[in-house]
């Protein structure tokens, strides 16, 4: 490997030299690609000296094998779950350091049913970071030898980096009052100098909850339309 | 966060007779909240008397879903999050989220920008190191080589304090450029800094090298083989430990650094000493870069005009750089919004921390803390 001995190289670059890497080796990497016949789609040179490519999501073991074994694509650098809201994708950020290549591979997953085969067994690397985009985003790695939560607990419902996980919990409203009852609540009469869960909107467009006790002034009014979940849009 | 089950055997509580007698694994838990493990990591050790043969790290102690949060900020809001990612080294946090920004844009700072930017860079890995080769030498018993260490940092943390106005969550970084010019007398004062840490870095160094004690307990342990360091992913010192000449500031070069020639260290041993050395030669290396970008700061102005609602076009990126323990990458995906769509952050601590196991298997108990500080992690951008 020659890298092993490599010197390091005087970077002598003017400081016109846009963002994107040397184009040498990016048309390197291209043609190297198409030398795969039939294997991929086509090549797209993205900002920053990196190839992205797509991949079929049968495919995707069969290539990164011949990506490490045959072009030398020996690191897996990171493993990245998208929500693309009507279907998952995942995308994988590969290193060649003898060529120092960078590519981008795409997998677009099944709606309904987010499965990939786990590139475990290609790059070691790929264990923590395929457990985290399934913690994460429920994406499920066929053939991953330790498939379970990592960074949340293991009694965590949902998959907060899906677009349809709000970030705050709903407030609950049916704990509002203590000394009405609901509907007084809810119409909005009896509210004043009453312990309650207000819910306030942020400039973010989360909720932000208040618990019982905390002194409210003024403008903490109820939303519009207290119990049913709200847009999470933003304002 | 639950503990595999896969090393418990069925035993036997009681066996008639002496020769029925054998050892069994024991299950020993060190952490969250343990000094040597540097935040909150838990390891799960099965032992078999002193020798470790399984290691189950846990994490997530810290998650703070810092990805979630930066998809529901402006572009500008997210810079300060990515100061509690790696709270050791927020510049170079920061510099990788906003050069993922530009990148999308395609802008590109102003050259005195960029000269600042590689300044507090490599003062920043310089503050990250002393933590990093303290705390280590701490956890092996040496007890002077902290005050030392934390005496230099904090000098880096005054210096940030008078130009960005805080000492750890620093929020200097704008996309377009950096928040302040420097206030009167700070290259002065950094001038100053450069030559008493020139020397106290020598006397960290006399302190170290030839200590039989700390080389006894470092050289030859934790060996990383070089394929396998690349084949998991490592990146930073504990790559360039095993010999592997891979710095993202020479072969990526970004910003500055294309203008800057950086000889980065690299040691072939591959194991714990190798790694606390290439942290030491860093160091050295990292006050050389700011001397040589104070000596050719350019002048001109410090930020590009950037609206403060930003909306970088349509489209996808990645970006990265060599933070203080390896590849800093953010991923990010733009719809055109105010906000980002997706921001991944590819943390070199989380990446790193997966080798552990691997090197822990047939080591003595004693050499956990060795090894574990040897890898020198962090865990806010362990569990983000």
């Amino acid at each position: 490997m020659d890298i092993v001995s490599r010197a390091a190289q005087p970077g002598g670059a003017s400081a016109k030299l846009p963002l994107a890497f040397q184009p040498d080796h990016i048309a390197e990497l291209t043609r190297a690609l198409h030398s795969l016949d039939g294997l991929v789609g086509h090549p797209v040179l993205m900002g920053g000296g990196v190839v992205g490519i797509e991949v079929d999501r049968a495919k995707l073991v069969q290539f990164c094998r011949v990506l490490r074994d045959e072009l030398g694509f020996e690191m897996l650098s990171s493993v990245s779950g998208v929500d693309m809201r009507d279907h998952l994708e995942t995308v994988y950020h590969i290193r060649s350091l003898a060529h120092n290549w960078l590519l981008q591979i795409k997998v677009k997953l099944m709606p309904g049913n987010p499965q990939v085969d786990s590139l475990v067994g290609i790059w070691p690397a790929a264990n923590w970071l395929e457990r985290e985009t399934y913690d994460l985003f429920g994406i499920i790695f066929t053939g991953h030898p330790d498939l379970r939560r990592i960074l949340l607990d293991d009694e965590f419902e949902g998959y907060p980096l899906l677009k349809s996980f709000h970030p705050t919990p709903m407030t609950v409203h049916d704990r509002a009052t203590t000394q009405v009852t609901p509907e007084e609540a809810l119409s909005g009469e009896a509210q004043r100098g009453v312990e309650r869960v207000v819910s306030k909107r942020l400039g973010q467009g989360t909720l932000e909850r208040l618990h019982p006790g905390t002194p409210t002034f003024g403008h903490a009014h109820y939303p519009e339309q207290p119990g049913v979940p709200e847009d999470e849009g933003v304002d | 966060m639950a503990i595999d089950q896969g090393n418990q055997q069925d035993t036997h509580l009681y066996i008639e007779g002496a020769e029925g007698l054998r050892s069994e694994e024991m299950v020993l838990n060190m952490g969250p909240q343990h000094p040597s493990t540097h935040g909150v990591l838990r390891l799960v050790l099965t032992l078999d008397g002193e020798t470790v043969v399984h290691c189950t790290p846990v994490i997530g102690y810290l998650h703070r879903g810092i990805e979630k949060i930066l998809e529901n900020r402006p572009y500008m809001g997210g810079i300060r999050y990515m100061d509690n990612s790696d709270y050791l080294s927020p510049m170079l946090n920061e510099t990788a989220y906003v050069g993922a920004v530009e990148q999308l844009m395609g802008l590109e700072p102003p050259r005195r920008a960029q000269y600042i930017r590689l300044m507090t860079n490599e003062m920043q890995r310089i503050a990250s190191h002393m933590v990093a080769i303290g705390t280590y030498l701490l956890d092996l018993g040496a007890m002077t080589p902290i005050l030392y260490c934390f005496r230099d940092r904090e000098g880096i943390l005054d210096l940030f304090e008078a130009l960005g106005g805080s000492r750890f969550n620093v929020n200097y970084m704008r996309i377009g450029g950096v928040l302040h010019d420097f206030p009167p007398g700070w290259l002065h004062r950094l001038e100053q800094w450069c030559r008493t840490f020139d020397q106290s870095l020598k006397e960290l160094e006399d302190l170290v090298t030839g200590n039989e004690i700390f080389e006894a307990r470092t050289q030859g342990v934790g060996y990383i083989d070089p394929q396998q360091a690349i084949a998991y992913g490592l990146t930073g010192p504990n790559l360039r430990g095993s010999g592997i000449n891979f710095d993202l500031r020479v072969d990526r070069p970004y910003m500055a650094y294309r203008e800057v020639s950086v000889n980065p260290a690299v040691r072939q041993e591959g194991d714990a000493f190798a790694r606390f050395r290439v942290r030491l030669d860093e160091c050295y290396e990292s006050l050389r870069l700011i001397r040589v970008a104070m000596d050719t700061l350019p002048g001109g102005p410090i930020s590009t005009r950037t609206p403060i609602a930003l909306r970088p076009p349509r489209g996808e990126t990645y970006f990265a750089v060599e933070s203080s323990k390896g590849e800093q990458g953010i991923y990010l995906i733009s719809d055109g919004s105010e906000y980002p769509y997706r921001a991944k952050i590819r943390g070199p601590s989380f990446v790193n921390l997966q080798i552990l196991p691997e090197l822990l298997r047939g080591h003595k108990m004693g050499d956990v803390v060795a090894i574990l500080g040897s890898i020198d992690l962090v865990l806010g951008e362990v569990d983000r």
